[in-house]
């Protein structure tokens, strides 16, 4: 008998129904992570992987509370098995966060003078419209817009 | 000292501060500003030594900017620690040294150790609280510098870098790219080099600035000897009569001082043509009141009177015209009479007209009430100027109401007739164009009563001047039709 406990991946039912999604949203964030930086600034780089992340938490988010198309169980387990993060979708059932893009955008520690990202300020009380947070790409993620 | 690696901020001597020395365009037009200091962040552009690095936006239109040199270096000359411009003056290091022959380059090293050195010392002094000679705070401003110098802020140099890429024309960023997408200025005046800017040598701009400063026109007497009147441009609200007068009675004795709020202007008359010419040449272009650079000119002759009213007329149809203020169906109709206007720069007044022959007295609206006025046709500077503010005060106008008398304020120049003693200036808006302006509705917009042709129906110009304007206040009906 071997002395090596091995975790063997027990799959929930319904995992297959949203397999494909997820193995697809998995290969993005592989081609993202193997992209050359060719062209792009060197904070641009990292936006796919911000943005990948936020898919895929928003995917399996949108099926267990919005659309309630999955189990307690697979949600549960999508979590920890990072498909999806669980901190972001904590953030995402608070009001005023729902379209938070990442967790760094919004905390104050991060940020001179203690404030939150300019993604994170609706459109029209901004003075800039157009904006690419330079922390995740983001282009404006207040509930408002 | 600067190439050890290990921090001891004590031993080394490392400058800190609490607040940046900054002049007031770096620190820019907002009263809200957030500033982050970072101990020890940068070196110094001159002396490299670490210091502490203040950073900022000053102002919604700004980039960030952060202090680029140490206190030590820049108490040394006096300068803002971002721009390395003077203080008080706004000017390059050059220029200042030149125009009060102060030379202290000798004294600091430029080089290596001795510089660093140096620098050392004179900060240890500082904070010890030894006093070191300063003479920047003694000097006092000569001729050169007043003329030179910055009277405002001048926010346009916190503007965002230009875009490198745009210049390729491989900006990909399009909307959301914050830096300029304009070319940049190329030119001598691009290639600058922050040390020489600071020690004052060979400093590109100063050079121009030098050179301007020798070449700034003097104010030319004009030919007509009986000009004894001064024209001075740009003022503000700040600026009294008082001031004026505190300002010119140094050169002459001041006949009238005659302040128009209305073109932010006024005339100064001296009893002599000396006193006047003394003036213009102590003031031409140093006068700065209340930290309001004024433009010194001379004014304008005044010619006879029928001549006056009808080439006033004809004169400020020309002003308005050149003048770029009012739109153009107002001063369209005048233009055929325009034609004999040269250009017309904003400032100065406009040339002399030819000769009309319209007497105020024939203007069936003049009411001729009294005014104290220039002589002339009794009812008609006074009737104009009346109807004049009138309508300035009341939002219609009574084609049968007397104007009450009332201060002549006018949009262009003044009618320096309104002097008592004879007046040598022309009136620009021609007194009696009021007349007609009573009939026609009030003003909210100045120009339009000025542009309006005594000579010309009521109806012309009345169209004209209410097809852009107001949106028909009151008065005759008949004027619209």
């Amino acid at each position: 008998m071997p002395k090596v406990k091995t975790n063997r991946v027990k799959y929930p039912e319904g995992w297959e129904l949203i397999e494909p999604t997820l193995r697809e949203l998995q290969g993005k964030m592989r081609e993202a992570e193997n992209d050359s930086h060719d062209g792009k600034r060197k904070c641009e780089t990292l936006w796919p992987i911000f943005k990948i992340a936020h898919q895929k938490s928003r995917y399996i988010f949108d099926l267990y509370h919005q659309r309630k198309e999955i189990s307690n169980d697979l949600y549960e387990f999508c979590l920890d098995q990072g498909y999806a993060d669980r901190n972001l979708i904590a953030k995402w059932k608070k009001p005023g966060y729902e379209r938070l893009c990442c967790l760094g955008c919004m905390q104050p520690r991060d940020h001179n003078f203690a404030t939150t990202c300019v993604c994170r300020v609706p459109k029209q009380l901004r003075e800039e419209k157009v904006i690419e947070c330079v922390h995740c790409g983001c282009r404006g993620c207040a509930s408002g817009d | 000292m600067a190439h050890r690696l290990l921090r001891d901020h004590e031993a080394d001597g490392w400058e800190r501060s609490d607040f940046p020395i900054i002049c007031e365009s770096c620190l820019g037009d907002s009263p809200y500003v957030r500033m982050t200091r970072a101990e020890y962040d940068k070196e110094c552009k001159i002396c490299t030594r670490p210091f502490t690095v203040f950073r900022w936006r000053p102002g919604r239109d700004a980039r960030y900017k952060k202090t680029e040199i140490c206190q030590t270096c820049s108490k040394l000359k006096n300068v803002c620690q971002v721009c390395l411009l003077d203080l008080e003056y706004g000017l390059p290091v050059q220029v200042r040294d030149t125009a009060l022959s102060i030379d202290s380059n000798d004294s600091i090293p430029k080089s290596d150790v001795n510089r660093e050195y140096f620098a050392e010392e004179h900060d240890r002094r500082a904070r010890a609280g030894i006093d070191y000679e300063s003479s920047y705070g003694k000097a006092r401003p000569n001729d050169t510098i007043l003329k030179l110098q910055r009277t405002t802020p001048y926010y346009k140099r916190n503007r965002a870098h230009v875009c490198s890429f745009y210049i390729r024309g491989e900006c990909t960023r399009g909307a959301e790219c914050p830096y300029r997408h304009e070319m940049p200025e190329t030119g001598e005046l691009s290639q600058q080099n922050i040390k020489d800017r600071y020690y004052g040598v060979n400093d590109p701009v100063a050079l121009k600035l030098l050179g301007k400063a020798g070449e700034m026109a003097t104010l030319e007497a004009p030919e007509d000897e009986s000009i004894k009147t001064l024209y001075v441009g740009g003022l503000d609200a700040r600026v009294t009569e008082q001031d004026l007068r505190d300002h010119f009675y140094a050169h002459g004795e001041i006949e009238s001082v005659k302040m128009v709020l209305q073109r932010a202007c006024a005339f100064v008359t001296y009893t002599t043509r000396e006193g006047a010419e003394k003036a213009a040449e102590e003031l031409s272009n140093k006068l700065v009141i209340k930290g309001l650079r004024l433009k010194l000119m001379w004014g304008r002759p005044q010619t006879s009177k029928p001549e006056l009213d009808g080439s006033d007329q004809a004169r400020q149809q020309a002003s308005v015209a050149h003048s770029g203020l009012l739109p153009r169906a107002v001063i369209s109709q005048q233009q055929n009479l325009d034609q004999t206007q040269g250009t017309l720069f904003y400032n100065n007044p406009p040339p002399l007209q030819q000769e009309r022959s319209y007497y105020p007295s024939m203007d069936p609206q003049r009411m001729g009430a009294l005014i104290s006025s220039q002589d002339g046709p009794p009812g008609g500077p006074s009737g104009s100027g009346e109807n004049k503010s009138s309508l300035e005060k009341q939002h219609y106008a009574h084609p049968m109401m007397p104007p009450p008398p009332g201060q002549y304020h006018h949009q262009y120049y003044p009618p320096y007739g309104y002097m008592p003693p004879v007046p040598p200036y022309q009136q620009f808006p021609p007194p009696y164009n009021t007349a007609v302006a009573p009939s026609q509705p009030a003003a909210t917009n100045y120009p339009y009563q000025h542009s309006t042709q005594p000579g010309t129906s009521q109806t012309g110009s009345g169209q004209a001047a209410h097809a852009p304007a107001e949106t028909g206040t009151s008065t005759s009906g008949s004027q619209h039709q």
